[in-house]
């Protein structure tokens, strides 16, 4: 190679790795503020003021769902397996809402614990399945259990 | 080191030469493929026990966002060889890719509010680093398309505009493992093995994996198209091409 | 192969498990993508040819 291509493909790659070392910083120090929602155990070490707006994501704990009759309102608990964070929400749900299933929800935490939500949303997780297939896991006992949203350990 | 094959590949002439060749083939395995995905995607994926038959959806999705995220880093590499051996061809396939990949994206950024609006409830989150990543590469791209136009002087519109793909390639970066860094409300992407824990069965993922390749090979044909458009454009006071028109 | 099929009817197949809008919507813009970015590059390389011939034309009248 010629010593001035050599020279420009030089400073292409200093370019390079200096943004990418800038940028890299900078995600990593405004990792809190990229994440989406706080985790339950989160919200349990005090991480998030009462009063303040913030979204909450984990699992619909098997067995919480309590919907009001004749109203819009339901009440369930979101864990992700260490903590457990009751929600109340009064509104139209989306259809993948379901017990044991990834949901985010947003609005505030009052003293008593309880997270008053203004917006549900469904979170999916990347395993599809055919209902034959679901049915003989079930029956086979081999469900596979939903992952996402465990506290990192 | 003998570089002249390097250089060979730079000739325009070299490029129009064989992919005369390779077009037919590529444009008859896209039509396959395309065909073959599409019914199977429409007629033959079983619904999901909770998306039911949304996950059709996915496989358009996955298919053109996958192939979204190859644009920078093809931009770059050609990029990075207009700037240091300013080799025309390079340029050329840059010129045309980057609004390609802006139509990559926009339909990526479309089919999953479709999916998002009836599955998630929303069918789009500002504070979700995956989907604003994707909207930042659309506009990327965009930009990149703008600075070329604005650019009247052909040299300096290349090279900003490779700067501007090596740049755009962080961004690559950051929308793959969006899902990873961050808690977002967008699912991770599914291995594609059958040994993975979380794989899912060949019902799902082999009309998905016929349509990535269909999606692939659209994209090599319609960037070829676009680039021999170009170059009987930029290179039309060439003899051969004047022979080429004067026969067509 | 038939019988693989996952629809009973046509209302069925349209239906889309009452997703219907969303999953044709999104098969109808794949549809628009790929022909726009395979015709328009065909509809351009027309329009080159064309005026590369002209060109030609009036550079060999020019000549004579």
């Amino acid at each position: 190679m010629k010593p001035h291509r050599q020279k420009r493909l030089g400073i292409i790659l200093f370019i390079a790795v200096g943004l990418s070392l800038a940028v890299g910083l900078t995600l990593f120090a405004l990792r809190q503020n990229i994440n989406m929602f706080y985790t339950p155990t989160q919200v349990a070490a005090g991480e998030v003021a009462s009063g303040v707006q913030f979204r909450i994501g984990g699992m619909v704990k098997a067995g919480t769902i309590q919907e009001d009759q004749g109203s819009l309102r339901v009440s369930f608990v979101t864990t992700d397996y260490a903590s457990d964070v009751p929600v109340q929400y009064e509104g139209i749900l989306p259809d993948l809402f379901r017990e044991g299933q990834g949901v985010v929800a947003e609005g505030q935490i009052d003293s008593a614990g309880v997270f008053h939500a203004s917006k549900v949303l469904a979170k999916h997780d990347e395993n599809y399945m055919s209902p034959e297939v679901k049915a003989a896991l079930d029956a086979a006992g081999a469900s596979p259990e939903n992952h996402m949203m465990q506290p990192e350990t | 080191m003998n570089w002249t094959w390097f250089h060979k590949l730079g000739s325009p002439k070299w490029f129009y030469e064989l992919t005369s060749k390779w077009l037919p083939w590529l444009i008859g395995a896209m039509v396959i493929f395309l065909a073959v995905g599409v019914v199977w995607a429409l007629l033959y994926i079983p619904p999901d026990y909770q998306q039911s038959y949304t996950t059709r959806i996915l496989v358009i999705h996955v298919a053109v966002a996958g192939t979204s995220l190859a644009f920078f880093p093809l931009m770059a590499v050609a990029g990075t060889i207009t700037l240091v051996w300013r080799m025309k061809l390079a340029d050329m396939v840059a010129k045309n890719a980057a609004p390609l990949g802006a139509w990559f994206s926009f339909i990526t950024l479309a089919t999953g509010s479709l999916w998002g609006s009836v599955m998630w409830g929303t069918w789009w989150e500002w504070s979700d680093a995956r989907l604003v990543s994707m909207l930042f590469q659309f506009f990327l791209l965009v930009g990149v398309v703008a600075l070329r136009s604005a650019l009247e002087d052909n040299d300096t519109a290349a090279r900003a505009c490779a700067l501007l793909s090596i740049v755009g390639c962080i961004n690559v970066v950051i929308i793959k493992y969006s899902v990873e860094w961050w808690n977002v409300l967008h699912q991770p992407s599914s291995p594609l093995s059958m040994s993975g824990e979380s794989a899912n069965g060949p019902e799902f993922w082999v009309p998905t994996v016929v349509m990535i390749v269909a999606v692939y090979l659209f994209f090599a044909v319609s960037l070829i198209l676009a680039t021999r458009n170009e170059i009987l454009q930029r290179e039309r006071k060439a003899a051969w091409v004047q022979e080429l028109v004067s026969k067509a | 192969m038939i019988e693989a099929i996952q629809f009973a009817s046509f209302s069925e197949f349209l239906d889309m498990g009452g997703y219907g809008f969303n999953v044709w919507s999104v098969y109808g813009l794949f549809t628009v993508f790929v022909a726009a970015n395979l015709i328009s590059p065909v509809m351009k390389r027309k329009r080159i040819v064309r005026d590369l011939k002209r060109r030609a034309v009036v550079n060999e009248q020019q000549s004579n």
